[in-house]
C-alpha cells in the first residue's frame, strides 16, 4: 500500500513539474495587425457569429439575410450553442486562435471576465450607440475601465400578468390604486382561484417578485442613484418596508408556497388555477402558447411609496460584442453599427419576437406593445442583477435566500436587508 | 490481502512497461493534468481567463473567511456529512437488510435484485426531477395520498421547509442507490463458504449470533468498499441536490453542498477572480475525499488483517 502511495505520489510531482513548465499563463491579447485598406467592401468577408440562442438560429439568418442583401460581399454565419456551456465555450473561443469574429456575450457582472481578460474591442469611438436605450448600456460596461464594450440586443421587464378569462368571469380590472389592488385580490381568492402564482422555493424567482411589488415603494431609480452614490444602503426604511410588503402578499399565494417550484407556478397560471403571475418578460411566449387571454398590469404604488407611479424594472439580457482577434475588424465594426440600428431592432423585434435595447420600435404584438409602454411609463434597473453582480456573494442570490427565510419565519424584512447590505458590502464600494 | 505476482519469465520488464503505457497515457492526460492544472490554478490571482500573479494560498484564506464562503462552505460541508452519514444508517442497513433477505429466499432473487437495481439506471438529476415533482405541494401525490387517506396533518411542503428538505435528499439518493450496496454485499453474501455457517450451526450459534459472529465479520470487505464508495458518492453529491433544490440549495441553502458551492462560484459567480476560488474549492474537496479514503481503506486493512490473520 505504501508503496503504491509513494509511487503514486512521485508521478504527481512529475506531472506538477511538467505543468508548471507548460505555457498555460498568457500575456494580454496581442494587438492584431487591423488591415485598414479601401478594398475591405469588396474582398469577400465572412464574418461569424456565436450565441447561446439555439432556438433562434433560423430566425438571426433571416435577419442578417437582409444585410448581406445591403453589403454585398459579406456572409454572416451565426452559430448557437448550447445555453448552458455557451460561457465555457466563448471564454475558450477568445482565448484561442479559432474564436468566432463577434459574439453574443451576457450582460452587467457576466461579461467583466470577458472584459478584464482583454477579450472584447472597446467600442465607444467606433460603434453609434445614439439608437440604444441609453440605461441599457451598462450591461456591456466595464466595471473598472467605464469603456463600452458591446451592443444590448434584449431587454427584459418585470409586471404582472393576468388571466383576462378569469378576470370577465369574476367581474374584475385591472386595479388603478393599492386599495384596489389588494381589493382584487380578496376577490379573486373569494371567486375560488389562487391570486397570486409564485415559486417561492426557486430562491432567484424571489427578487424578481419583489421588484414587481416593491419597487414603487422603495423608489426605483432615484434610491439606486443614492445607493450607488452611497447616500443609502439597503437598510434604508424604505427598501425594508419593500420587503415587507413581499411577506405581506404570501396570503394571497397558496399554503405552503415556499415548497412550490418555479415550473409549478407556472403550470398553476397555465392550468388556469391561479389567476396573476407576477413575472418577468420571457414568460410571455409560454404564456401565448398555452392559450391563454393575457393582460398586464404593473402593480400600484403602496401606501407611502416613495415613488408617485407605478414601476417597471428591466434589464439588457445581453449584448453583441467584438473579439479583439479578429481579422476582420472593419466588417465586424460595421456589421455591429447595424446592429445598433432601428432597421435591426425593428427586425429583431418582428423576427425574435423579444423585446429591443433599441428605442422607438413598434411591436406587432398588442401584449407586447403594452409591456414596452409600461417599461417606458415609469422604468427603473433591476438593481440586484444589475449593479450587485459584480462580485461574491450576488446581490440576487442574497436578497432571494433572505426571502426564502423570512417566508419561513426565520428572518425579518430587516433582517433580509442587513444580510443584502452585508453581503454585498464586502465586494461593493460606492461611488466607485 | 498479500497476492504476489511474480510474473512467470514469459515477459522481461520493458515489455511489461510498453504495455502499461497506453493506460498511463490516458490517465495522465485525462486524471492527472487536469488536477495538476487545478492545483496550480488555485495558487494564481485571476481576471477572467487571464491569469494574474501567484498569490500563494490566498485563494485558500478567501474561502475560508470571506463571505459568503465563510458561512456557505461550514454550511456546504455539513451537509455533504449529513448525506453521509444518512446514506450509511438507511440506504446502505437496509441495502444489507435486503442482501440477507434475498440471500436466505433464493428463488425471486434475480427478479427482486433488478427490482431494487433499476432506479440505478436512470440519470440521478431525472430521479431528482421526479421526486420534486412528486413532493411537489401543489400536484404532488405524495402529499396528495396522505391528505386523502386523512393523514392531512402529515401533507408537508417536503422539499420547501429546511429541516426535511435535507432528508428529502437523502432519501431520494437511497431510493435510488439502495440496488447498489445489496448487490455488493449479496456477492459477498454468496462467497461465504456454507462449511463456516453449518460449523457456527453445530456449534449451536442461533440466527442473531450467527449472523454477528460469522457473516458480519467475513462482509468486512464488503463493508469497507460499501463505506469508501458511499462516503465519495456524499461527497461529491450534485446532480440529486441541483435538480431538488437548484444551485442555490434551496430553500435558504438548506440543500446546499459543496458541489453545488463549486458549481455557483466557478460558473454563476459575477466576480472575476472566480476562476481561482473555484479552484481552491474543488482541491479542498479531493484532498478531503483522497485523505479520508485512503485513511478508511488503511484502517480497513488493518481490521481486515486482524481477522484473516
Amino acid at each position: 500500500m505504501r508503496k503504491r502511495l509513494s509511487a503514486l505520489g512521485l508521478i504527481g510531482v512529475a506531472a506538477l513539474v511538467l505543468t508548471g513548465c507548460a505555457p498555460a499563463a498568457q500575456e494580454t491579447a496581442e494587438p492584431t495587425d487591423t488591415q485598414t485598406g479601401a478594398a475591405e467592401a469588396v474582398d469577400p468577408v465572412t464574418l461569424t457569429m456565436w450565441s447561446w440562442r439555439t432556438e433562434d438560429i433560423d430566425k438571426y439568418n433571416t435577419i442578417f439575410d437582409v444585410y448581406e442583401a445591403a453589403n454585398p460581399g459579406v456572409t454572416v454565419e451565426f452559430e448557437a450553442f448550447l445555453n448552458t456551456e455557451y460561457n465555457q465555450l466563448l471564454a475558450t473561443g477568445l482565448e484561442g486562435s479559432d474564436g468566432p469574429d463577434l459574439a453574443m456575450v451576457r450582460a452587467y457582472g457576466g461579461v467583466q471576465a470577458l472584459i478584464e481578460a482583454g477579450q472584447l474591442m472597446a467600442i465607444d469611438d467606433v460603434v453609434d450607440t445614439g439608437s440604444v436605450e441609453q440605461s441599457l448600456l451598462a450591461a456591456a460596461t466595464g466595471r473598472t475601465d467605464g469603456k463600452l464594450y458591446g451592443v444590448p440586443f434584449a431587454t427584459q421587464t418585470l409586471q404582472v400578468f393576468y388571466n383576462k378569462r378569469i378576470f370577465d368571469e369574476l367581474g374584475l380590472s385591472e386595479p388603478t390604486t393599492w386599495d384596489e389592488f389588494t381589493a382584487l385580490n380578496e376577490a379573486i381568492a373569494a371567486g375560488g382561484y389562487t391570486p397570486l402564482a409564485l415559486g417561492a422555493k426557486d430562491s432567484w424567482m424571489l427578487p424578481i417578485f419583489h421588484e414587481i411589488v416593491g419597487a414603487a415603494r422603495y423608489g426605483g431609480p432615484e434610491f439606486r442613484e443614492a445607493l450607488l452614490a452611497g447616500t443609502k444602503d439597503f437598510t434604508d426604511p424604505d427598501y425594508v418596508a419593500s420587503i415587507q410588503i413581499v411577506n405581506d402578499m404570501t396570503k394571497y399565494m397558496v399554503d405552503d408556497v415556499i415548497g412550490v417550484a418555479y415550473a409549478d407556478s407556472q403550470i398553476q397560471f397555465t392550468a388556469e388555477t391561479a389567476a396573476q403571475f407576477p413575472g418577468g418578460s420571457f414568460e410571455l411566449g409560454s404564456f401565448t402558447e398555452a392559450g391563454l387571454d393575457l393582460g398586464v398590469y404593473l402593480v400600484p404604488t403602496p401606501p407611502n411609496s416613495v415613488s408617485n407611479k407605478p414601476i417597471s424594472a428591466g434589464w439588457a439580457d445581453g449584448s453583441f460584442a467584438i473579439n479583439k482577434k479578429t481579422e476582420n475588424e472593419d466588417a465586424a465594426v460595421k456589421l455591429l453599427n447595424w446592429l445598433a440600428s432601428p432597421e435591426f431592432g425593428q427586425l429583431f423585434v418582428d423576427e425574435v419576437k423579444q423585446f429591443s435595447a433599441i428605442k422607438g420600435l413598434t411591436y406587432s404584438d398588442p401584449v407586447m406593445n403594452e409591456m414596452n409602454e409600461l417599461f417606458a411609463s415609469g422604468p427603473t434597473a433591476y438593481i440586484n442583477l444589475v449593479d450587485m453582480r459584480y462580485g461574491e456573494p450576488v446581490g440576487s442570490t442574497l436578497i432571494g435566500e433572505g426571502i426564502q427565510s423570512m417566508f419561513l419565519g426565520d428572518m425579518s424584512a430587516a433582517g433580509v436587508a442587513t444580510k443584502l447590505q452585508d453581503g454585498i458590502a464586502t465586494w461593493f464600494t460606492p461611488g466607485a | 490481502m498479500k497476492t504476489k505476482s511474480k510474473s512467470h519469465g514469459a515477459m522481461p520488464v520493458l515489455i511489461g512497461m510498453a504495455f502499461v503505457i497506453p493506460a498511463l497515457i490516458l490517465f495522465s492526460v485525462f486524471i492527472l493534468y487536469p488536477l495538476t492544472t487545478a492545483l496550480s490554478y488555485s495558487f494564481f490571482g485571476w481576471k477572467g481567463t487571464l491569469r494574474g500573479d501567484f498569490i500563494g494560498l490566498e485563494n485558500y484564506v478567501t474561502i475560508f473567511t470571506k463571505p459568503p464562503f465563510d458561512e456557505a462552505l461550514p454550511n456546504a460541508f455539513s451537509h455533504n456529512l449529513f448525506l453521509f452519514a444518512g446514506a450509511m444508517v438507511f440506504q446502505n442497513s437496509i441495502g444489507l437488510l435486503l442482501a440477507v433477505v434475498l440471500h436466505k429466499i433464493g428463488r425471486l432473487k434475480r427478479l427482486f435484485q433488478t427490482m431494487f437495481t433499476l432506479p440505478y439506471l436512470v440519470s440521478p438529476l431525472v430521479v431528482g426531477y421526479l421526486w420534486s415533482l412528486m413532493l411537489s405541494p401543489l400536484f404532488g401525490p405524495v402529499n396528495a395520498t396522505l391528505k386523502a387517506i386523512g393523514l392531512e396533518e402529515l401533507a408537508h411542503p417536503w422539499l420547501g421547509d429546511p429541516t426535511t428538505a435535507i432528508w428529502a435528499i437523502v432519501f431520494i439518493t437511497a431510493w435510488q442507490w439502495i440496488g447498489f450496496p445489496m448487490l455488493l454485499y449479496g456477492a459477498a453474501l454468496g462467497g461465504i463458504p456454507e462449511e463456516v455457517s453449518e460449523a457456527a450451526e453445530i456449534d449451536g450459534a442461533g440466527g442473531v449470533k450467527k449472523f454477528r459472529l460469522i457473516t458480519l465479520p467475513l462482509l468486512l470487505p464488503a463493508l469497507g468498499t460499501v463505506t469508501i464508495l458511499t462516503f465519495i458518492g456524499a461527497m461529491e453529491a450534485f446532480p440529486i441536490p441541483y435538480a431538488v433544490g437548484g444551485s442555490t440549495g434551496s430553500p435558504a441553502g438548506a440543500t446546499d453542498v459543496m458541489a453545488l458551492l463549486f458549481y455557483r462560484t466557478a460558473f454563476e459567480s459575477g466576480d472575476v477572480g472566480s476562476i481561482g476560488t473555484s479552484s481552491a474549492l474543488a482541491m479542498l474537496l479531493f484532498l478531503f475525499i483522497f485523505g479520508v479514503a485512503v485513511l478508511l481503506r488503511t484502517s480497513l486493512a488493518r481490521a481486515e488483517r486482524k481477522i484473516y490473520g
